[in-house]
């Protein structure tokens, strides 16, 4: 169920992944990466010239207003920093695509250490966890990202206790818990 | 006319409390209490106590100031905190005028 042992300290942590939870954990990765991809300003420079790509994807297109993202998971994944619109509007010019870039940057380390055992036979891919605070971050923002698509909130562990097995929606809320029970996992651990 | 408002003068008080920025950590059903705590220990070094202490604020009261300084510093903290997947925006500290 995504154990971690050992610790971090002594430097043998690693994790126990079966397949079907390696890919699950890849198919969120490889969706919200995506996501995050969608939200790039670069395409607004119509420009051949490289440094002026480089440019703009490192400080994003400083000409116009920059809105808060309209998909919720990606308003929760980069927030407004400042109640007052205005604020929040001309913080995210200059800041959300460095946020963005952080985030994918932790996605694609979890994603390299997504890797499925060489031996077919083994039942569970043992992954050594030379980076926590990487694996961490990312599994949180998966966390964040499902929970929004699911509208998480306090009582949402009661009511998936309850939840019929033909439900749509249960095998989601599962992957959401057992999320949360990996990070548990893998802090205790550090 | 009276030396209290000559000190003031002086001092600039108003000036230097516009100068005062909290950064705000807001409760959410989705991060752990652990998780949070070991973020508040990793970007602020505070001890476990006193980030444990702040994380239940946070939990129990909505909301918990985690840092204060001036806006750049408290800008940073806030993007810090969005890196770690914390809801948190800054103002001005309200709570410094007396």
């Amino acid at each position: 169920m995504g154990e971690f042992k050992g610790s971090f300290k002594e430097g043998d942590l690693s994790v126990a992944l079966s397949n079907d939870e390696l890919h699950i954990l890849i198919n969120l990765v490889e969706q919200l990466l995506e996501l995050l991809g969608e939200r790039n300003f670069t395409h607004h420079y119509q420009s051949d010239d490289p440094f002026a790509q480089l440019m703009a994807a490192s400080i994003g297109n400083l000409e116009s207003r920059i809105e808060q993202p309209e998909d919720p998971v990606l308003h929760r994944l980069l927030p407004n920093a400042y109640a007052d619109p205005e604020s929040a509007a001309e913080f995210r010019k200059y800041t959300e695509s460095s946020l963005r870039l952080v985030k994918q940057t932790h996605l694609m380390y979890l994603r390299e250490q997504l890797v499925f055992p060489v031996d077919h036979e083994l039942p569970k891919a043992d992954i050594a966890v030379t980076d926590p605070t990487q694996w961490l971050i990312a599994i949180n923002d998966l966390r964040l990202a499902l929970a929004v698509r699911l509208g998480i909130n306090t009582d949402s562990f009661d009511e998936y206790e309850k939840m019929k097995d033909n439900d749509r929606q249960k095998p989601l809320f599962a992957v959401y818990f057992w999320l949360g029970s990996i990070q548990e996992s893998l802090i205790s651990h550090l | 006319m009276s030396s209290q408002t000559q000190l003031d003068e002086e001092l600039d008080l108003s000036k230097f409390f516009d100068n005062l920025w909290v950064a705000i950590v807001w409760d959410d059903p989705v991060n752990l209490m652990n998780y949070v705590t070991y973020v508040f220990i990793k970007l602020f070094n505070f001890s476990k106590e006193k980030a444990h202490k702040l994380m239940m604020q946070v939990h129990t009261e909505g909301k918990a100031v985690v840092a204060s300084g001036t806006r750049e510093e408290m800008e940073r903290t806030v993007q810090q905190l969005h890196e770690h997947g914390l809801w948190a925006t800054l103002q001005r500290d309200d709570y410094g005028r007396v």
